[in-house]
């Protein structure tokens, strides 16, 4: 059940990761307890740690469906402790292995919490520590930023493209410019009989009603502009020697 | 694979799709009838079919599946608020999932009743402790280093 422990939302893995509990020189390749996955291919030898590391190896933890479950001692629980949720930062000092791992580590976690929930309500019972639910869905999204912040840098290097799907700016019936994001065909696009239905451009009759929209919009704007000025005046009157 | 997610088009050839981190998460639920002792029975993602499911099972959790059958359930439009506008409860699907191996699943009780230790201590003692919980709860907050609560801030 060791990984039991890291599928917890402290952050004790990382720092067990990091204790200088082994010295430099007893990291030989010959004494470490196992290949940690991502040594699959690549040689140990050469591998000088910058940091005290312990190298650990751990088993993929699938123990079938006790693991939709909490552990049993928390069963009939009111509150059950857990750590914070990971924040971008941390991530961000993460290898995409690592983060893969604590992705799948994330979701059997989420998983659990959303089974003892469905059983809560079933039960008409209060679910004990729903604040975790929230803690693990943040990891999960500070993750995926963080995997989408490094795919968009990659592919920046590579192709100097900014978005991931191509698309276009361009003016619809109603005469709006909007940004049309291009979908895969297995036909070009003049025999696409649904895509030449779409209208990419603007009749003449419809001027008249752009015309309105953009009234509209900057009637809005002047009402907004004017409010505020409404309201620094007013503050104005009551405490004269107010400073902006 | 994943849900929100747009998958490329396939065509004759292409390689077989892989999304390597699934956004599909699925709750084990207590069965409202009697299941048999083989079936387990969970909620699912409507995105998900029970290929789908299968293989989430069977890689991630190292549970042998022999067969999924799944069904969509209605949420019910029915009620209303104080508006008189309708409210929805989301539509969900139900997967029914068949153990191989002839190996069995009973949902267990996540909730059961701890019992207290019977009161060995006389009566004396539950009051001091009482006693001794009070003075707690009278005590001024340490945060403020001993000065009196009457001080304002």
């Amino acid at each position: 059940m060791a990984v039991r422990g890291l599928a917890s939302l402290c952050r004790g893995f990382a720092a067990a990761l990091k204790t200088p509990g082994m010295l430099r020189t007893s990291l030989a390749p010959t004494a470490r307890p196992g290949l940690t996955f991502s040594v699959l291919n690549r040689s140990i030898a050469n591998i000088t740690p910058h940091h005290q590391y312990r190298f650990i190896h751990t088993t993929l933890s699938r123990k079938g469906l006790e693991e939709f479950f909490d552990d049993p001692k928390n069963w009939g629980e009111e509150t059950v402790k857990s750590g914070a949720a990971w924040t971008c930062e941390q991530l961000r000092n993460k290898s995409n292995e690592d983060l893969h791992k604590l992705w799948y580590i994330l979701l059997k976690e989420r998983n659990m919490l959303l089974t003892l929930e469905q059983e809560a309500k079933r039960q008409r019972l209060p679910m004990p520590s729903p604040d975790r639910l929230d803690k693990v869905s943040e990891s999960m999204d500070a993750l995926d930023k963080v995997i989408e912040e490094r795919d968009t840098a990659l592919r920046l290097l590579q192709t100097g493209q900014e978005k991931a799907r191509p698309g276009a700016w361009r003016k619809d019936i109603f005469g709006r410019i909007i940004w049309y994001k291009y979908k895969q065909w297995p036909i070009p696009w003049y025999l696409n009989k649904r895509y030449n239905k779409k209208k990419f451009y603007t009749m003449p009759y419809v001027e008249h009603f752009v015309r309105l929209r953009l009234e509209k919009y900057l009637r809005s704007e002047a009402k907004k502009k004017s409010l505020q000025r409404k309201k620094q005046k007013m503050l104005q009157r009551k405490f004269p020697h107010m400073s902006t | 694979m994943a849900r929100n997610v747009l998958y490329p088009l396939y065509q004759a050839g292409n390689p077989q799709l892989r999304i390597f981190r699934t956004n599909f998460f699925i709750q084990l639920v207590r069965p409202g009838r009697v299941q048999p002792e083989d079936t387990v029975q969970f909620r699912i993602p409507m995105e998900m079919t029970r290929v789908d499911l299968k293989n989430y099972l069977q890689s991630i959790y190292n549970v042998p599946v022999a067969a999924v059958r799944t069904r969509i359930q209605h949420g019910s439009n029915k009620k209303r608020d104080h508006r008189n506008v309708r409210i929805k409860q989301p539509d969900y699907k139900v997967a029914y999932v068949q153990l191989a191996y002839g190996q069995t699943f009973t949902f267990p009780d996540l909730f059961p009743e701890k019992k207290t230790d019977p009161e060995t201590s006389s009566f004396e003692d539950i009051q001091n402790e009482f006693m001794d919980k009070e003075r707690e709860r009278q005590k001024i907050d340490p945060r403020r280093g001993g000065v009196p609560d009457w001080f304002g801030l």
